[in-house]
């Protein structure tokens, strides 16, 4: 994993000439919070943190030209607040000591509650920030980074080419995303339907096909998310574009309306939904079993569901942030992220698919965590342009007056 | 009756000796400093309003107002022209009679915020009568205890509302039990209202009790002699004080409600989307001009809401020197065995308490129990594996991750900071802007739009403005951290203390300030010596809010903390929630007892403080 990759960052002028090496220079003041009474003027002073603008022009370069990462280096990873935290398990932790132990780096995490956005609205505004690595990108957050270029300071790309990541072409085909080679998959889901075997005192069973879906039989039987607020969402939302047409889509939401759908604002209020038996459907993933297993809970009551024998896919990747001061360290941890032990271990913590076709997961594992027959998914240039426009429509016609 | 009157005269004669105290203190000491203290706190108050709350909403409203750089108002345009967003104003000509005209989603926002206040009030009113009329056991930390639900994070309302009205609920098991057919309550509209009111129905409450309890029974008593039956004095004298107070909690519920979100997402689902759900959309797809839009028009329909009611609350203010409160009555008569002490009278009212108090069982605690009950069972056995979570997540989570303690720890180190921190600015505010001036009523609004603008648009504001900060000289100022946290609640808190304060400091007798004045004390020594304590409940009920703002705030929380390990209760709560409810419960649960248990203890410290100064008032606000 330590082969010699010569990397030269360009030259770091290019936005507004900001220092990312801020720690060196920042002038941090900190004040004694003076008094209980009329503190609001110190409070501000002891809130603010100065730090030094550089002039720009400047033609320094940065960033390790050897190719092994040097000793002691800090990368810094930016994901949302799941991968490193949540109540069930999640793979950051273990990723950082696996990492650590590999490699001679700190590794820190950055979990912005804007996850993507954040460091967007960075570079828009020109300021600039620590993160090396963003882990947890998907078609549709890419395009949103993609469809801001050229707003205020961000002209150049936020991420660069990941063609040089070592093991890059262990990813399967098939889950690959990114036209333009920036983000590397390191894991899949599928959103499908989970429902409950034991509702209807047993007699309950889920419908096999869309069609199935909007009849009156399962009337008020599904819940479904916002795909304006919630990832499961827009995924189904977008496996109905699949199935019905851009033209098509809005009158089988139309149907699905009047067939009674329960559709809330995001997955954990359906799922806390579902879990009170309010219907004895919600769309969520397919890994649905694989917790259910582990917390010992009824798996009739967590079945899964493929309609039409599909399931929207939706790769998750890893991109390498542009302005990296670290941009061979950066580089080793998406090639480590690729590793087969690695990927089985994501995908355990995570409870997701892994990216390669080798990683050596557990035959319950495999029990479990259930694959579609058909996997379903939009490529970036065909959700460029259109993910917003369908998500608009389908806010407009759900919505009633 | 005699007693009553010579406490009267004695509690009047401490008042004169505060007031020659204050002249006496402030001739020794001097007072320059002083004299100026007021107006730089107010001079304060101000600044943090502007840098936390202003300057950061404007860096997001600047969108609604231009394009590509260029002052525009096609944003906003396109907002009131479009008919999805406010129905036939858009089009030409009137809408046919037959059928009625939608209002679009404007119309649908406004109208769920007018049944969401019409019930809170309906809901709020009742609690005022009985806990400002009636003596128990345990009124005071009742009282003290009707805050709680307005902290609650709406994750939380969202679990207990579907584990005790929905479809496998508790609700149903009792109509099951007894016999009844089940009901359907979620999702719909009326679940949406009933939570609305479940955060606000207290508001009220908490408000009106303490413009119940300033309600003058020499005037009641007058009334009486005059010949009016109870029913004319009660319209004739007790309601006209009580307006104010059930406006202002009117006013405030539908300001609140008509910025709604998660509740009506997750209570009424996507085909109730309100103005914020399409807002948030609207953000999360980065289109801020639309977004910037549909923020000032929300922003500008709660402010001229906000205006109107303080017009009236200027207006309708009286002067009153000093109020002996109507003198409680025993909830359960002493004589309850003798069926004497039963007239129909009493009989009925004390059959609608009971009543009442049904429904608060249902609407308050119903909710509040299902929370802590699914911390505690899964598929119905009782198992204590959630709260292991969090003692486990305490012991060995990871540094970058979320722990319970430093979570209640930073809970209750903002709210007293908070409240440090907005109770003199929101009194310094008070004195500052009492009187009827144009520029006293502007300033005056300008401090309460804190409410009126979108959290979303204050977080995303907050985001651009402090965090990312400014270039001056050459330096990029950024504000962030713990102090910036405080900074945000307080901003967020003091206009609640100011609604508490400056009606009551206005209903003084001026003549106790002039008196003192005269007898040398500075303004603030006046303040402090002898409008205070005259005021103290409405100070305390702003204390218990501005406590409450910071424990429940979110937004400004996460925005702010850029990963300083500041996170609240609240931040926790929402970290835990996944496939199982029982981790975020359990955060809830903790959250849950720790507020309540700082209701409790604000109210006896500050009761205790300055007890028996206030004349009857042991608590509570007064937004008269």
């Amino acid at each position: 994993m330590t082969e010699s990759i010569a990397v030269v960052a360009p030259p770091k002028h290019e936005r507004n000439g900001f220092s990312t090496t801020e720690c060196n220079n920042r002038v941090v003041r900190r004040r004694a919070y003076l008094s209980a009474v009329g503190t609001g003027a110190a409070a501000m002073l002891a809130g603010c943190q100065t730090q030094r603008v550089e002039e720009s022009g400047g033609t320094e370069t940065q960033g390790t030209t050897t190719g092994t990462a040097t000793g002691g280096d800090t990368l810094v990873v930016a994901t949302y607040s799941t991968f490193v935290d949540a109540p069930s398990t999640s793979p950051g932790a273990w990723l950082k000591e696996q990492f650590e132990s590999e490699f001679d780096a700190t590794l820190v995490y950055q979990t912005p509650d804007s996850e993507i956005n954040y460091y967007l609205e960075r570079a828009i505004a020109g300021v600039d920030f620590e993160a090396d690595v963003y882990v947890g990108l998907d078609t549709e957050k890419l395009l949103r980074v993609d469809g801001r270029r050229g707003e205020g300071s961000y002209s150049d790309q936020l991420f660069r080419s990941a063609s040089g990541v070592s093991g890059r072409d262990t990813v399967k085909s098939g889950i690959e995303f990114d036209p333009e080679d920036r983000a590397v998959p390191f894991s899949t889901g599928y959103i499908s339907l989970v429902w409950d075997a034991t509702a209807d005192e047993g007699s309950f069973t889920a419908p096999e096909t869309f069609e199935e879906l909007a009849q009156p039989e399962t009337a008020g039987r599904l819940l479904a998310q916002n795909p304006a607020s919630s990832t499961t969402g827009q995924a189904f939302m977008l496996h109905t574009v699949d199935q019905f047409g851009a033209d098509g889509f809005l009158d089988y939401w139309e149907r699905l309306r009047e067939n009674g759908v329960t559709v809330l604002g995001e997955w954990s209020d359906s799922y806390s939904a579902y879990s009170n038996g309010e219907a004895p459907m919600v769309v969520s993933y397919s890994t649905d079993q694989v917790f259910a297993s582990r917390a010992d809970q009824n798996l009739d009551r967590h079945q899964i569901r493929f309609l039409n024998d599909q399931a929207y896919a939706n790769p998750e990747g890893a991109a390498l942030f542009r302005e990296t001061d670290t941009p061979a360290l950066a580089e080793e941890f998406l090639s480590f992220l690729l590793e087969p032990e690695i990927q089985a271990g994501i995908a355990r913590r995570n409870v997701t698919f892994p990216a390669i076709a080798d990683a050596p997961l557990s035959e319950t594992y495999d029990q479990y965590a259930k694959e579609p027959p058909e996997p379903v998914t939009f490529s970036y240039q065909e959700l460029e342009g259109r993910v917003g426009e369908w998500t608009d429509e389908w806010t407009r016609r759900f919505a009633e007056g | 009756m005699t007693s009553r009157r010579r406490r009267f005269v004695a509690w009047i004669g401490r008042v004169v000796a505060r007031v020659r105290q204050a002249g006496e203190s402030a001739r020794r000491l001097g007072e320059h400093p002083e004299r100026l203290a007021l107006p730089a706190l107010a001079a304060t108050s101000a600044a943090l309003l502007l840098v936390v709350f202003y300057y950061p909403v404007a860096t997001v409203f600047v969108d609604a107002v231009t394009v590509d750089g260029e002052v525009s108002f096609a944003p906003i345009a396109g907002v009131i022209s479009d008919s999805f967003y406010v129905g036939w104003l858009a089009e030409a000509g009137v809408p046919s009679v037959s059928e009625l005209p939608s209002l679009g989603r404007f119309g649908f926002t406004a109208w769920q915020a007018a049944l969401s206040t019409v019930a809170s009030v309906a809901l709020g009113l009742p609690g005022a009568w009985v806990l400002a009329r009636f003596e128990f056991r345990g009124r005071q930390t009742l009282r003290s205890l009707t805050i709680l639900p307005f902290i609650l994070p709406s994750m939380l309302v969202v679990v207990g509302f579907y584990a005790a009205f929905g479809a496998d609920g508790t609700l149903n098991g009792v109509l099951g039990a007894v016999g009844l057919p089940q009901v359907d309550l979620l999702p719909s509209l009326s679940a949406v209202v009933i939570a609305h009111a479940f955060y606000n129905a207290p508001l009220v409450t908490r408000v009106v009790t303490a413009a119940y309890e300033r309600v003058d029974a020499g005037a009641v008593e007058t009334a009486r002699a005059l010949g009016a039956s109870r029913r004319r004095a009660f319209w004739d004298v007790v309601v006209p004080q009580l307006l104010p107070a059930v406006l202002v909690g009117a006013t405030l519920t539908f300001v609140f409600t008509f910025a709604s979100f998660p509740i009506v997402l997750a209570l009424g689902g996507t085909r109730l989307a309100t103005v914020e759900v399409l807002l948030f959309s609207a953000i999360r797809q980065l289109e801020y001009g639309e977004a910037a839009a549909l923020a000032v028009v929300e922003t500008g329909i709660s402010l001229v809401l906000t205006a109107a009611y303080l017009r009236y609350e200027r207006r309708s203010q009286t002067e009153r020197s000093a109020v002996r409160p109507l003198s409680r009555r025993e909830l359960v008569p002493s004589a309850w065995r003798e069926r004497a002490t039963w007239t129909a009278r009493r009989l009925g009212s004390r059959l609608a308490i009971v009543g009442y108090g049904a429904i608060v069982i249902g609407v308050f605690l119903g909710p509040l129990v299902s929370v802590v009950y699914e911390s505690l069972v899964v598929d119905g056995q009782l198992t204590t594996t959630a709260y292991e979570f969090l003692v486990d997540r305490q012991r060995t989570g990871a540094s970058f991750q979320v722990k319970p303690w430093p979570a209640v720890r930073n809970s209750i180190g903002f709210g007293v900071a908070t409240l440090l921190v907005a109770l003199p600015a929101g009194v310094a505010m008070s004195v500052v802007t009492t009187g009827d001036s144009r520029w006293s009523r502007l300033v005056d609004l300008l401090s309460v739009a804190p409410f009126a603008v979108s959290g979303i648009v204050v977080g995303l504001g907050l985001l651009r403005g402090l965090v990312f900060g400014v270039v001056v000289f050459g330096y990029r100022v950024t504000v962030t951290g713990p102090v910036a946290i405080t900074a945000a609640h307080a901003v967020g808190a003091y206009p609640f203390v100011v609604r508490n304060v400056a009606p009551a400091l206005g209903a003084l007798d001026d003549q106790l300030v002039e008196s003192a004045r005269s007898l040398g004390a500075s303004r603030l020594r006046a303040l402090v010596d002898i409008e205070l304590p005259l005021i103290w409940p409405g100070v305390l009920a702003g204390a218990a809010f501005a406590f409450a703002v910071s424990v429940g705030e979110f937004d400004a929380t996460v925005v702010l903390a850029e990963g300083g390990g500041t996170y609240t209760m609240p931040v926790a709560v929402e970290r835990y929630v996944g496939r199982r409810l029982g981790p975020a419960t359990a955060m809830g649960t903790v959250l849950l007892f720790v507020t309540a248990a700082s209701f409790v203890v604000l109210d006896r410290v500050g009761g205790g403080g300055i007890g028996g100064f206030g004349g009857g008032n042991d608590g509570g606000g007064d937004r008269s």
